[in-house]
């Protein structure tokens, strides 16, 4: 005999089932198809995603998703988002590369690529968020060694802190779509610069869509005299450093000779190509007092605006 | 106008004013502890906190205070010692916050120390203001409900005018350290006010 459910035990049953769907904290239906892991840590929230090809880190904010990070599984070696492989060119000029930092880590691609190709170098990846250096290690194989350590810390804290000097300094430290404003300012660029090796150079993602790309690249010039563009799939890197700006044939001879040296992938040589040089910076330049950046990031431009304030390398 | 609605009017123009310095005040805060201890929420709480604790040492203070002298001259000298220590912050603050990043980090510790430093002091003064006002407006028992309400409501509009033109207009215009400077002059002259015109907002209040 069926027993009818008595009201009381129908009401807690409802209950629970209205319990159990709030529990289930559920990403937009468009993208929920392979999300392996969400979390919610301190300072972001990152969706993992994956099927059988590729993994993908990524930071979801205002109800979107912004890739932090991707690995192709049948080639994890690979570096399947386009700008990285141009973050990877600072390798082209500096003299020796004995230390190299980052900061800002997402899966760790580009420093293991580094660190494949380049063993004698110490790397170090400076991280703000510790969830994002553990999902790093159990879905992107990251793995530390004694040449390839990380350090959970803000960047430029960590530089205040820290006092060794850098042959290559790599930023790429985005929160969702934006850099945070104190990694953007001539007080931290100053900082970044007193902490470069002699001929050491920083290298930096910059996303061109928004006025805020002016400012970023003009206070870079307004602190260090030479400043490279190459546009990248999208997102433009910037590689400054100090003295005048290197000749496009010793430029090139140098990343040939590295390419000779450490046998990269994505070779030194045909990244260099396309190099732009700042020349006329046209932005405002931003300092720890005034630094605008939800104003200057809500003004977008064209994508390709930014190549009106280069030149061809000489 | 009577003299009396006169006063209060005064006391509560003052209210609007120094609640809006007070939240513009926190907002900027965060743009000076931000390049030292990281733009998370960490930060925020060490600085929200901070907040409180001011308010809550301001109140404390400010009501002992006006129960003993029933003094607005005494509260305006306060304010006006809140307006010089807001005003001297841009000339100290960077040396004194790499200095704490570099001695005890940039957890906890360090963050709320760097926020006490910043806010602690100013804010506390500044907040001493509210139970004057209460104080200086009860003119009998009668109306205590109405003229606590009035007081925390205009000052509340303050509070919420300050954050908001702070953050969507003032910072996107202006630097950090002229707003700093420009919240003190205004801090410093509501105390001038007070001291000027103690006699008249001391007025027949019992």
């Amino acid at each position: 005999m069926i027993r009818p459910i008595s009201w009381r035990s129908g009401w807690i049953a409802g209950l629970a089932c209205l319990f159990a769907a709030l529990a289930v904290n559920r990403p937009p239906l468009a993208q929920e198809a392979g999300l392996l892991e969400k979390r919610e840590s301190l300072y972001n929230n990152i969706f993992v995603f994956g099927d059988k090809e590729l993994v993908t880190m990524t930071f979801g904010q205002n109800k979107r998703y912004y890739t932090e990070s991707s690995m192709r599984l049948s080639d994890p070696g690979a570096l399947s988002v386009g700008y990285t492989r141009y973050m990877t060119l600072g390798v082209a000029y500096p003299a020796k590369l004995e230390r190299m930092l980052e900061i800002g880590l997402g899966g760790g691609r580009t420093v293991s690529y580094l660190n494949a190709a380049l063993p004698d170098t110490a790397i170090l990846a400076v991280e703000l968020d510790k969830d994002v250096v553990e999902l790093a290690k159990k879905y992107f194989r990251f793995t530390e060694s004694a040449k390839l350590r990380t350090l959970v810390s803000d960047g430029r804290s960590f530089l205040l802190r820290d006092n060794d000097r850098w042959d290559v300094i790599m930023i790429d430290a985005y929160r969702g779509p934006f850099v945070p404003f104190h990694l953007l300012t001539k007080e931290f660029y100053t900082l970044v610069k007193s902490r470069l090796a002699p001929g050491g150079v920083v290298v930096q993602n910059i996303e061109p869509s928004t006025m805020l790309f002016d400012s970023a690249t003009a206070t870079l010039a307004s602190v260090f005299p030479s400043v490279d563009l190459y546009g990248a799939e999208g997102n433009v890197v910037a590689i400054a450093y100090e003295g005048p700006s290197l000749r496009q044939a010793d430029l090139l001879a140098r990343a040939t000779a590295a390419q000779e040296r450490y046998k990269l992938r994505y070779d030194l040589r045909t990244m260099v190509a396309v190099r732009r040089v700042l020349g006329r910076p046209t932005g405002k330049v931003m300092s720890d007092d005034f630094a605008p950046v939800e104003t200057m990031r809500a003004i977008e431009q064209h994508n390709e605006k930014w190549k009106e304030q280069t030149e061809a390398p000489r | 106008m009577s003299p009396s609605l006169l006063r209060g009017l005064l006391l509560f123009v003052i209210a609007v004013v120094l609640g809006f310095a007070l939240m513009g005040f926190e907002m900027l805060a965060s743009r000076y502890l931000n390049p030292y201890f990281g733009g998370t929420i960490n930060t925020w709480a060490a600085l929200i906190a901070t907040v409180l604790v001011a308010l809550m040492a301001g109140y404390l203070l400010g009501g002992a205070l006006v129960d003993r002298t029933m003094s607005p001259r005494l509260c305006g000298v306060l304010l006006v010692v809140a307006g010089v220590y807001l005003f001297s912050i841009p000339l100290w603050v960077d040396p004194l916050f790499g200095w704490i990043l570099v001695r005890m980090g940039d957890g906890v510790v360090g963050t709320l120390l760097a926020a006490t430093a910043l806010l602690l002091l100013p804010l506390t003064l500044m907040s001493v203001f509210t139970p004057f006002a209460v104080r200086l407006l009860l003119t009998s028992v009668n109306v205590g409900g109405r003229i606590v309400s009035y007081v925390y409501g205009v000052s509340t509009v303050g509070n919420v005018l300050g954050t908001l033109v702070t953050t969507f207009t003032l910072v996107p215009s202006f630097g950090s350290r002229a707003l700093t400077m420009a919240f003190a002059v205004v801090t410093a002259a509501c105390g001038v006010i007070m001291v000027g015109c103690g006699r008249f907002l001391r007025g027949d209040a019992k």
